[in-house]
């Protein structure tokens, strides 16, 4: 029983940030209908800042959060201006294969910058500390990282639902060009969710830089899983793709364990392609 | 006139010989997930074709003497690389290409062994050898090709020596070793040295194996891996992991208080020596085999040279996977200035029968059997202890005696 405790509190943790690189994805994909296969790169860049500054400066993971979250924000911006926009009015195709070019930029970028090295945050306040609870250990960097996750969703649903930036960019999502003729600077819309979209995950690789190592290719598992959570969510579903990335989570810890560790993506995998069969538009899409 | 033309074009004809290029394929995972390592593969590799194209009179080794292949008329070597990324259709596809395009005349490659075996079946293909050094699946030198070769030890003799290892530490330090637990990872690699765990410890009938633990390709955690392990209750567990997942795993024991006896790995992250950089002296009392260990450099001069080179381009010491593709360079360099001619044939030839001098291994020698398995394959066992690799058995090479319990990681 306990084993079963422990598995679940371990998906809930797992599936937490999954969640949080899969809110930024939805943002930008649900919301704008633009598939962004650079996300988890954006992410790998953040971790990279985090270990930077760890490693020059010994800046702890949490103190370097806010400028991980801002060069992830601003990764997100130049992106946005220096791509997306000259493909913004041709055929989708264009933005997947323009993001898919920059993915594999960014990635060898990174690699001719700081070599294909595997890097850790040696130390932090957090590391090697963790609660133990009747037998169930919840280490506390896991413990935070899924807090932050769930912290952030929460702010960025509620941005998105009360704020009057929030229902332009609803609006945006929904037609462009209503939102436009009642006024909405969709230029602007754009420009910021890609922003905002790179917040959340550089808030995600901030969070796992303690616990996952920093490479070049650090991003891309987390990218794939945050196509299937999104997917799975429901396209543009904040709450949805939190959920999501929590059962993707919950599906791989406790069906590997019983079924077999390498069959643990396989596991998520299946049920994205199940849950499609007959929810095309999601578990929770509209 | 005449006759000073034809001196000319003689004496041209001369230097162009002497200049002439041998181009040998060099295929390694350059970017990608194993990136880290191929790099510094690299690093290897070129220090080899500086060793065999200078003149080296300080270190004793065939090539090193003058400059290019003597037998040859001094031709230099040029190692041409190709990055197969850790895809072995890419492997594939890149032997391809080296041997059509870049006509190089010979292949060495290609560290994973999932990418080894596909490229060597292309130099298989067009009949000319491949040298592979560090790939440690049996399964290679196992399928019966003429034009293949390995230098390292496969992992069905790496296995035999960890059972050893482990029988030795139960008689002399009375570890009670005995339940076994393997943890590898889902490709070529790992599942053939996981097969050979389960085929070996026939041979070895005190010990048992109580976990079986496989983990997909770029795991984003191996939470779950730990939990089923340390349910298990191993005395020993056998690892077959690269440097991102070995490393996850160790941070992952620490926090499941995971504390077995030993920890031996398979030729890969354990003897990267960026392990140690990465987790401290959380990466002390782990073991594995290596071809090397920076211990041993005041022992071996030319190693120690080789090293001096191989550090000025890398900034860490010489690793033993990455020796041993260091190895193949010189090897396959050697080979082709024995045979005094770039035909295959000949090539092949000397690389049956010939020994070849590798002061820079604890064996001193590489001989090639019929299945093309180097037989001198020798290798020392190393456990780190305040983040130095030091040599614990055969205790010949003993640097630091082996410490056969893991302390408890609140007592670290």
């Amino acid at each position: 029983m306990s084993m079963l405790a422990q598995l679940v509190v371990t998906g809930v943790l797992v599936g937490s940030v999954y969640s949080l690189v899969a809110v930024g994805l939805t943002l930008v994909w649900g919301l704008m209908d633009i598939i962004n296969f650079a996300h988890g790169d954006f992410m790998m860049i953040s971790m990279y800042t985090v270990f930077w500054l760890y490693a020059l400066l010994k800046w702890d993971p949490l103190i370097s959060l806010p400028i991980a979250a801002l060069v992830a924000a601003m990764i997100g911006l130049l992106t946005y201006r220096l791509v997306i926009k000259r493909v913004l009015n041709a055929p989708g195709l264009m933005a997947l294969l323009a993001t898919f070019g920059l993915s594999l930029f960014i990635r060898n970028f990174a690699q001719f910058l700081w070599s294909p090295n595997y890097r850790f945050v040696g130390e932090s306040i957090l590391s090697g500390k963790r609660l133990i609870i009747y037998d169930v250990i919840v280490g506390i960097p896991q413990l935070v990282a899924a807090l932050g996750s769930i912290g952030m969703t929460l702010a960025v649903a509620l941005f998105i639902k009360k704020t009057k930036f929030g229902k332009a960019v609803q609006a945006t999502a929904q037609s462009r060009e209503i939102a436009e003729l009642m006024g909405v600077d969709t230029e602007k819309v754009y420009m910021f969710t890609f922003a905002l979209s790179g917040i959340c995950v550089g808030v995600a690789g901030t969070l796992l830089s303690g616990i996952f190592p920093v490479y070049p290719e650090s991003g891309a598992m987390y990218g794939l899983l945050a196509f299937v959570i999104v997917a799975l969510g429901g396209f543009g579903n904040i709450w949805g793709a939190f959920y999501a990335g929590i059962m993707i989570g919950l599906a791989e810890t406790i069906g590997g364990f019983y079924l077999g560790t390498q069959f643990k993506y396989a596991i998520a995998f299946l049920i994205y392609l199940l849950v499609l069969q007959f929810r095309p538009k999601g578990l929770f899409g509209w | 006139m005449k006759k000073l033309l034809a001196v000319l074009v003689v004496l041209l004809s001369l230097v162009v010989l002497a200049q002439e290029v041998i181009k040998i394929g060099a295929i390694f995972p350059l970017t990608g997930a194993a990136a880290a390592t191929g790099v510094k593969i690299k690093y290897a590799v070129e220090v080899a074709q500086e060793i065999i194209n200078g003149a080296y009179p300080e270190i004793n080794l065939a090539l090193a003497k003058s400059a290019g292949l003597p037998n040859l008329n001094g031709a230099k070597v040029q190692f041409v690389f190709a990055d197969h990324q850790g895809n072995p259709e890419l492997a594939m596809a890149e032997a391809e290409r080296l041997i059509r395009n870049e006509k190089v005349v010979a292949l060495i490659g290609c560290y994973q062994s999932s990418c080894t075996k596909p490229a060597s079946q292309i130099a298989e293909k067009y009949g000319i050898p491949f040298v592979a050094g560090s790939s440690s699946s049996a399964a290679l030198t196992e399928r019966g090709l003429k034009w293949f070769f390995r230098i390292a030890p496969h992992d069905g003799m790496e296995t035999v020596f960890f059972f050893n290892y482990l029988r030795y530490l139960n008689e002399k330090y009375n570890a009670n070793i005995k339940r076994v637990a393997v943890v590898y990872i889902d490709n070529e690699y790992g599942v053939h040295a996981a097969l050979m765990v389960k085929e070996k410890i026939k041979d070895f009938p005190e010990f048992s194996l109580v976990a079986d633990v496989k983990y997909p390709v770029s795991a984003t955690n191996v939470d779950i891996e730990v939990q089923k392990i340390k349910a298990a209750k191993p005395d020993a567990i056998f690892h077959a992991s690269y440097i991102g997942d070995m490393t996850m795993f160790v941070k992952k024991y620490k926090e499941f208080n995971v504390v077995p006896k030993v920890v031996l790995s398979y030729c890969g992250g354990y003897q990267d020596p960026q392990f140690v950089v990465n987790l401290g002296k959380d990466a002390d009392y782990f073991a594995g085999t290596n071809a090397t260990t920076p211990a041993l450099f005041a022992k071996m001069p030319i190693l120690s040279k080789i090293n001096e080179m191989y550090k000025a381009k890398s900034g860490v010491d010489i690793d033993g996977p990455t020796l041993e593709d260091f190895a193949s360079a010189l090897v396959i360099a050697e080979a082709i200035n024995i045979a005094g001619t770039t035909e295959p044939e000949k090539i092949l030839e000397v690389l049956k029968t010939h020994t070849f001098e590798a002061p820079y291994f604890v064996s001193e020698k590489i001989q090639f059997g019929s299945d093309g398995q180097n037989i001198y394959s020798a290798s020392v066992m190393t456990q780190i202890f305040n983040g130095v690799y030091e040599a614990v058995w055969p205790e010949q090479y003993q640097t630091h005696e082996p410490v056969p319990q893991f302390p408890d990681w609140k007592k670290r």
